[in-house]
């Protein structure tokens, strides 16, 4: 039996199911009905604007409003425009080897309405700008240094536990009133419980979040250079407040490799430590909100290692670490990105 | 088809120059529609491969006839400073000298000469056989000679 050819192709890591051309083709058949639909699209709005009368077979009662046809026209021109660039991208890739692309990429890059590229970028290809990093001056030392941004904030937690508790208060008030005059709704009352769980484990999990959040302190760490050069002699301030007692506080310097990959539909992450230096290590630190732990530390990095880099799907990441165990607040563990330069060729900053 | 790079080691400075050079023997001017040559590098290892040229040329068919396919070719150009070679668990970088070319019947065959881009630190012969460098770069030098690495039909 003939196999219907499938407009698609699949990839199994290096392995694609299916040919080859007909991903594309299925692609360059999607962006081309778009951009023919945008032109459609766009002629019915056009006639309508300009020669209504004269093509009477023309429907333009869905798009006879003054406000429907401006929707109408920006969204044919949207699926025109989406279209036509798309498919012209996809039809100069055809064929072209992966050095080739990357080459008219890098060319297309370099054209100055696009941007041209900042002076760092130019020096050092690859390797994190850090800018931010260099953007706060500190109080002890040159840099204070930013927070890797936290996975798990509070304002999902908040916001889940309000619109649960709301949906809930406004579901016993239907059920009250209905009480109230005498029609019973049973089944509405019998919601309220498993809602009234729901919106109890959603205030526990939100407590538990901001007890983690507001518990603990502000972690400050200042540095006295940046970027980093491999070799080089840094001082480092740390400082936690809060009113905790840490049965054990450590700071790190830490180089991880960082790698994205495609599983079926999954992209995944991985992360190797290939660096690791302990700078400080304490057992049973007290700190209270009148004394914050603080430290004047010393960083010795390393000759020979390898600097920052960031690619499309790898990176290797520099950073330092904070973290502590902690009673009867949950554990907590802090990092602040940094840039390591190659050795030789770092650029001159100065503090702002 | 090889390439031939000038350093003996494979190791190069960043920010220094490399020249190269290449040749294709026995494949008759009439079959090849194009070349192509690049210095690039590129990721390997468990994340997805990353890719950028540093220095591309192409020759069409016309070209290659003013050239000469069997004469030897020069490929001169600056490297940057960044990234340098790396080899570590999960990533490993690697810059090389890539020769592709494109066969009238749509075959493509390729050869790569790997090099290593280092600092001028490690440069220094005192500094590559150093305990760090050890994960910087891998054990085995450079090969001199390029070799064919794959041979696909053109998708």
């Amino acid at each position: 039996m003939p196999r219907f050819p499938k407009p698609w192709s699949k990839k199994r890591g290096k392995r694609i199911l299916g040919h080859a051309l007909a991903g594309e083709a299925g692609e360059l058949t999607f962006y081309a009905g778009l951009f023919l639909i945008g032109v459609f699209g766009f002629s019915l709005v056009l006639i309508n604007e300009v020669a209504p009368e004269s093509v009477s077979q023309v429907p333009t009662d869905a798009i006879s409003t003054g406000l429907g046809t401006w929707i109408f026209g920006i969204l044919s021109l949207a699926s025109m425009l989406t279209g036509g660039v798309t498919l012209l991208y996809r039809l100069a890739r055809i064929g072209a080897s992966s050095e080739r692309r990357s080459a008219i990429a890098k060319m297309a890059g370099s054209i100055d309405m696009i941007g041209p590229p900042s002076d760092d970028a130019q020096a050092l290809p690859s390797v994190p700008k850090g800018s931010a990093i260099t953007e706060s001056p500190g109080e002890r030392l040159t840099y204070r240094l930013a927070a890797e941004k936290a996975k798990s904030g509070i304002a999902g937690p908040a916001t889940l536990a309000l619109l649960w508790s709301s949906a809930w208060l406004v579901l016993l008030a239907v059920v009250v009133s209905g009480f109230w005059n005498g029609q019973p709704r049973w089944y509405l009352a019998a919601l309220l419980v498993p809602f009234a769980m729901i919106s109890v484990w959603s205030f526990r999990f939100f407590l538990n979040q901001f007890r983690q959040f507001a518990g603990i302190g502000p972690t400050i760490v200042e540095i006295s250079s940046h970027p980093l050069v491999p070799g080089g002699q840094y001082d480092l301030f740390i400082s936690q407040s809060g009113r905790l007692r840490l049965k054990r506080l450590t700071v790190l310097l830490t180089c991880e490799e960082e790698t994205f990959y495609q599983q079926g539909t999954d992209v995944r992450v991985d992360r190797h430590e290939a660096i690791r230096q302990v700078i400080c290590k304490e057992r049973n630190v007290a700190v209270d909100p009148q004394a914050p732990w603080e430290q004047q530390l010393r960083i010795d990095l390393p000759e020979n290692v390898m600097h920052s880099f960031v690619g499309t799907h790898n990176a290797i990441r520099w950073k330092v670490v904070v973290s502590g165990e902690s009673q009867p607040w949950p554990s907590f563990c802090r990092s602040f990105p940094v840039v390591v330069h190659p050795p030789d060729l770092s650029l001159k900053r100065s503090p702002q | 088809m090889n390439v031939t790079l000038c350093n003996d080691d494979g190791l190069y400075r960043a920010g220094g120059e490399l020249s190269a050079k290449w040749r294709i023997s026995r494949v008759p001017l009439d079959e090849v529609q194009s070349v192509e040559v690049s210095v690039l590098w590129h990721t390997e290892g468990k994340g997805d491969e990353d890719l950028h040229v540093h220095h591309f040329q192409r020759f069409a068919e016309h070209q290659l006839r003013r050239a000469g396919l069997a004469d030897q070719q020069v490929l001169q150009c600056v490297l940057p400073a960044t990234p340098l070679s790396y080899h570590g668990r999960l990533i490993r970088l690697q810059w090389c000298v890539r020769l592709r070319l494109f066969l009238a019947d749509g075959r493509e065959i390729v050869a790569e000469q790997p090099f290593h881009l280092v600092s001028n630190e490690m440069a220094r012969p005192h500094s590559v056989s150093s305990d760090r460098a050890a994960m910087l770069l891998p054990k085995s030098g450079g090969a001199v000679r390029g070799k064919v690495l794959e041979n696909v039909p053109a998708s």
